[in-house]
């Protein structure tokens, strides 16, 4: 491992078609480019970013965020969007920690945060699809509500009786010495990005994301694919919420806070399109990756952490320049 | 041209279908050969897009027969329509800007891979892309790179890739809705030629059009309406055919 994006070994199409024209307008290579020119600069500039510690870190809070990206990368795809997902990580996390609290063994405790993310992602897909609800409204709607069910539950209190157990099996370092954490969330990203590729039903969010009509056309069950997609994005919450826990060792009832709109920042910033059909899971990890190393190359050259919006802010507003750029030139 | 045998692909006889007080098809009989390239020309409110959308099974006609290959046929529903191998082209050629050639022409029913994976619902894109280059490499308009997504193809490029759909799905009768609206002379050109080549590998194809010469440029029949009704059919002998010229206009009026 020379750099960090090599966790992320599939490339979009095989090399033997390479198109050198497709490869340059792919945002995929673009942001791979940019994190090994971040790490090489950040590498220069402070003597510890190269650290094993380090990467550790960036790769860890990189994690949880990925298994958030690769719900919300699917749900764009699909034309939709999800603000709810941090909002639905906290619920997750109070209610995972509530049922460990009551005494409830681990598969329990998983099942209720899972719980969540399902009775979330059925309550957005239906709003939307069902009565054809505009997705940022409506999920803007359950955000809030969830953000509350958080206080509600907790009492904004933070819960720290979770089992020694359960947080090992995430942290111990099996393999490179990296969190087990870190390698389900590449496991998640890497079995997502096959699947939307290569799998009939999850191609049908391209499709959709694409053209609705066509997609009715062509026989798809648009409406219920579309409830589906929400059901993912909210599952894949509630697990980043199991990792987050794992982790913390607390479940704290800031949870997910403002991770929706860094997530889809970074996933933005990978390519997928905010009007549907564009991006991959590749595309929005590597976005991910790389949000989350300018991050750390700030903290490392000590700079204020305030600053860290006004970068993640310019890097979005940069990459959605070139993207209109690219498409006009392509014309 | 003259190779029509005895049953036409479509008949149609004594449509009629009313929208409330609004009589949209009075009897109405429409008879495509196979092979053909037949032209369905009117006013708008004559009655042409409707007597399509009861062939194409989104209306249900109030009273008439279809026949497709001298075998009656309810078509209740698009899909149905699509079953008894009608495909219509629309306007705006519901493609999937956002995908590439295979996925477009692949649309809804991919093609699976080998084996487990097959079964597992995972999909042979290797094949899929074959089969979509083969497809539209037979035709007039070259696509350079089938890999690109289709928002990057010209007018012509994009109708090649409609069509290369419906023939890969089987399709024998297509249907195809102003082609030639809003298209450059270049573009248009091209989508003739994608219509004379469409009828050379099998299909019988009925065209909705309002330009004259178009019509006489690619189709060997045309069919008038007219409020409703059908106000008769020309035969066309080629892009010089003033008579049929004059036959058209003059039923148009």
């Amino acid at each position: 491992m020379t750099s960090n994006e090599t966790a992320f070994p599939t490339l979009p199409q095989p090399l033997r078609h390479l198109n050198w024209r497709a490869l340059f307008g792919s945002r995929e290579l673009v942001v791979a480019m940019m994190i090994l020119l971040t790490s090489l600069v950040a590498g220069w500039l402070s003597p510890y970013f190269w650290s094993w510690l380090n990467l550790q870190n960036v790769l860890i809070a990189a994690s949880m965020e990925l298994v958030v990206a690769v719900g919300l990368a699917m749900v764009l795809i699909s034309g939709g969007i999800d603000l709810s997902v941090g909002s639905v990580m906290g619920v997750a996390a109070i209610v995972m920690a509530l049922a460990f609290d009551a005494g409830f063994g681990v598969p329990v405790a998983v099942a209720a945060a899972l719980g969540v993310g399902l009775i979330a992602g059925l309550v957005n897909g239906m709003l939307i699809s069902q009565l054809g609800l505009n997705p940022l409204i409506t999920t803007l709607g359950t955000m809030t509500i969830a953000r509350s069910f958080v206080f509600i539950l907790s009492g904004g209190y933070s819960f720290s009786s979770i089992p020694g157990g359960f947080k090992e099996a995430f942290n111990a370092q099996s393999f490179f010495q990296m969190p087990n954490l870190v390698w389900m969330a590449i496991g998640i990203a890497v079995l997502f990005d096959i699947l939307i590729r290569r799998h009939v039903w999850f191609r049908g969010f391209a499709f959709i994301g694409g053209n609705e009509t066509a997609a009715l056309r062509a026989g798809l069950p648009v409406a219920r694919r579309k409830v589906w997609v929400y059901v993912l994005s909210g599952l894949l919450a509630a697990i980043a919420a199991i990792i987050i826990v794992a982790r913390m060792g607390s479940a704290f009832p800031n949870t997910g806070t403002g991770l929706e709109l860094r997530v889809i920042t970074a996933v933005v910033v990978g390519g997928c399109s905010i009007y549907g059909g564009r991006g991959s899971i590749l595309g929005a990890a590597l976005g991910v990756v790389f949000l989350n190393l300018v991050a750390n190359v700030l903290v490392l050259l000590s700079l204020s952490v305030y600053w860290q919006g006004v970068a993640a802010g310019t890097i979005l507003i940069i990459a959605i320049l070139t993207d209109a750029a690219s498409r006009r030139s392509a014309r | 041209m003259t190779s029509m045998s005895a049953t036409p692909i479509v008949r149609m006889s004594g449509i009629g279908k009313s929208f409330g007080a609004l009589q949209a098809l009075r009897e109405v009989d429409f008879e495509l050969h196979q092979g053909e390239v037949l032209a369905l020309l009117g006013d708008n409110g004559a009655g042409k897009s409707t007597l399509i959308k009861c062939l194409s099974g989104y209306y249900r006609p109030d009273v008439g027969i279809i026949e497709i290959e001298g075998v009656a046929r309810t078509l209740a529903s698009p899909q149905e329509a699509r079953a008894a191998g009608i495909e219509t082209i629309y306007q705006d050629l519901a493609l999937f800007d956002n995908l590439d050639v295979a996925a477009n022409v692949f649309a809804g029913q991919e093609r699976r891979a080998a084996g487990i994976l097959g079964r597992l619902g995972f999909v042979d894109r290797r094949a899929m892309r074959r089969a979509a280059t083969d497809a539209v490499s037979r035709m007039a308009v070259s696509i350079p790179d089938v890999s690109r997504a289709v928002e990057n193809f010209s007018g012509g490029q994009r109708q090649c890739v409609a069509i290369g759909r419906a023939m890969l799905w089987g399709r024998r009768v297509l249907i195809m809705d102003e082609p030639t609206a809003a298209l450059g002379v270049r573009e248009t050109a091209h989508v003739l030629d994608l219509i004379r080549d469409a009828k050379r590998l099998g299909l019988s194809i009925i065209l909705i059009m309002h330009n004259i010469d178009h019509v006489l440029q690619v189709a060997e029949r045309a069919i008038v309406m007219r409020s409703g009704c059908r106000r008769g059919t020309v035969d066309i002998a080629g892009p010089e055919d003033t008579d049929a010229r004059r036959a058209i206009v003059e039923m148009l009026m």
